[in-house]
């Protein structure tokens, strides 16, 4: 028989919580941020700093610190490699918030001051890069996992040097490709990172609260190469300012995202869990959600469509619908766990404890998924539209079920 | 009742708290060895290597074993070969999961 050896986590609970409060309240401010501008973004403009304030709130304040707290709790039991030094994390976790805060706030009242702030989130977030390399450096037995988690990390970095000298451009000038960096450091940022990310914690969350078994995977290796030479290619063709090199690139993306489904499906297929839990099934709809945008990204650049508020809003249903979407349906999952760790894992054996579905309200988390789809999809449509009205109620409503959504999660932590 | 069997029905109260399933069911149980001095040795492996519930499950066991009276020293030995698959979950947990 083969020992199971050690593989306890070990990840003091506080820590990725430290990041997922930080991260809920970033959600609801940057929400409340984008519907205090409901206006401009009826206008399809999304280059001015209120709606950069919103959109960092939302992308470094929220995805970002969910994505540093879920690492800190999944990569030690997905890798089976424990965090290097953890009180090493504490301090990131407060340099990174003090530098996303003050970073976000500035673009939005002083651009020409971010920078300041941009230094001290990037010195939080290469804390955690160097955190991550040397935990991810002791995995004993390196696998596709690592592979995704390693290109997103690569690609987290870059994302953060092409938009220091964005930060830079704005209080000093002297950068001219600035709109080239611009559209280079939302391509690693979003797709790159995130992505990468979410592909490769997949690979380990879809079997396991699926309960899947004699699955294969046989994509994802061909999934993760495509999609960095997908990533590769259009960046270059930004660079090129090449509309057909654009087209290729979107192209390889799709295609790579459509491996990654390929494999998905299979696990899904495979399944031992027939009745999958609702909020996992929302992350999953944010999967096809992902391929969905991507075909859409492919259809508008081969169809020659250059039109600014488009692909503004296509960014935007890139970020909601599969990113978002993502990580606020995992969230549903990772928070009754570290909760459930905390409170009951000692108690397990000795009197009852509650199962990790009693810990959530699956009925209320049902009605919060339906309102996200809901003021996504209406905003989108009414923002493509223009039409203010639509645009102020769409986004009115996501920013209460951003609240309401932060307010069941934190719910959990007096079960 | 032999220790033995005191020590496999203490195991149904050890609830799996992802699925909501005790470990017997779930066939994650591999045996259970009671030696002449009443010291256990528990062979168990769990559904995936990584599992996150992996030391709350084997601390429970653990502890769920230390109640029954006139037990020794508990050994549980967590293993991945042969590896857990479906076919080792009782007709009961296979129909809660909706697999039957």
């Amino acid at each position: 028989m083969l020992p199971g050896g050690n593989m306890q986590s070990n990840t003091n609970i506080k820590l990725p919580l430290a990041f997922i409060l930080y991260a809920l309240a970033a959600l609801v401010i940057s929400q409340f941020v984008l519907f205090a501008n409901n206006d401009v973004l009826a206008m399809g403009q999304f280059r001015i700093p209120d709606i950069w304030m919103g959109a960092h709130f939302l992308l470094l304040g929220y995805a970002i610190m969910i994505a540093m707290g879920a690492m800190y709790q999944l990569v030690p039991v997905a890798l089976l490699a424990p965090i290097w030094n953890q009180t090493f994390g504490f301090i990131q976790y407060i340099i990174t918030a003090i530098g996303v805060t003050a970073f976000s706030i500035m673009l939005g009242v002083a651009p020409d001051k971010a920078l300041y702030g941009g230094i001290i989130a990037i010195i939080g977030i290469i804390m955690f890069i160097v955190q991550m390399i040397i935990t991810i450096s002791r995995q004993e037995k390196k696998n596709m996992m690592t592979g995704f988690v390693l290109g997103a990390i690569s690609c987290f970095f870059l994302t953060i040097a092409a938009g220091f000298m964005l930060a830079w451009n704005l209080s000093n000038g002297g950068i001219s490709s600035h709109g080239t960096i611009l559209s280079t450091h939302i391509t690693l940022g979003v797709a790159g990172w995130f992505t990468l990310l979410i592909f490769g914690f997949s690979y380990k969350l879809v079997p396991m609260f699926s309960l899947s078994h004699g699955y294969s995977m046989k994509w994802a290796k061909p999934a993760f190469m495509t999609y960095i030479v997908g990533l590769a290619i259009l960046i270059s063709s930004f660079w090129l300012d090449a509309a057909l090199i654009a087209t290729i690139g979107w192209f390889v993306l799709m295609t790579g995202f459509f491996f990654f489904v390929l494999d998905i499906r299979e696990i899904l297929n495979k399944r031992i869990k027939k009745k999958l839990d609702k909020p996992f099934s929302f992350s999953l709809i944010a999967i096809f959600n992902g391929l969905g945008v991507h075909i859409l990204a492919f259809i508008f650049s081969i169809s020659g469509i250059q039109t600014t508020s488009v692909w503004g809003w296509l960014i935007f249903l890139y970020v909601m619908a599969w990113i978002i979407f993502s990580i606020l349906g995992y969230l549903y999952k990772i928070v009754p766990f570290l909760w459930w760790t905390h409170k009951y894992s000692n108690k397990i054996g000795n009197e009852k404890v509650p199962t990790l579905k009693e810990m959530i309200d699956e009925k209320n988390s049902v009605i919060l998924f339906t309102l996200f789809i809901i003021s996504t999809a209406g905003l989108t449509v009414s923002g493509l539209l223009y039409i203010n009205i639509l645009v102020f109620i769409f986004q009115g409503l996501l920013a209460v079920t951003s609240l309401l959504y932060a307010l069941s999660i934190i719910r959990v932590l007096t079960k | 009742m032999s220790l033995e069997k005191k020590v496999g029905a203490a195991l149904f109260e050890v609830i799996d708290p992802e699925l909501g399933i005790n470990i017997m069911d779930l066939g994650l149980v591999y045996g259970i060895g009671v030696d002449t001095e009443d010291n256990v040795k528990i062979v168990m492996t769990l559904t995936t290597p990584g599992c996150p519930m992996h030391d709350s499950i084997k601390i429970g066991v653990k502890r769920r074993i230390s109640q029954i009276e006139g037990v020794g020293d508990i050994d549980i030995d967590l293993v991945w070969e042969p590896a857990w698959s479906p076919a080792k979950m009782s007709d009961r947990a296979k129909e809660r999961l909706g697999f039957a």
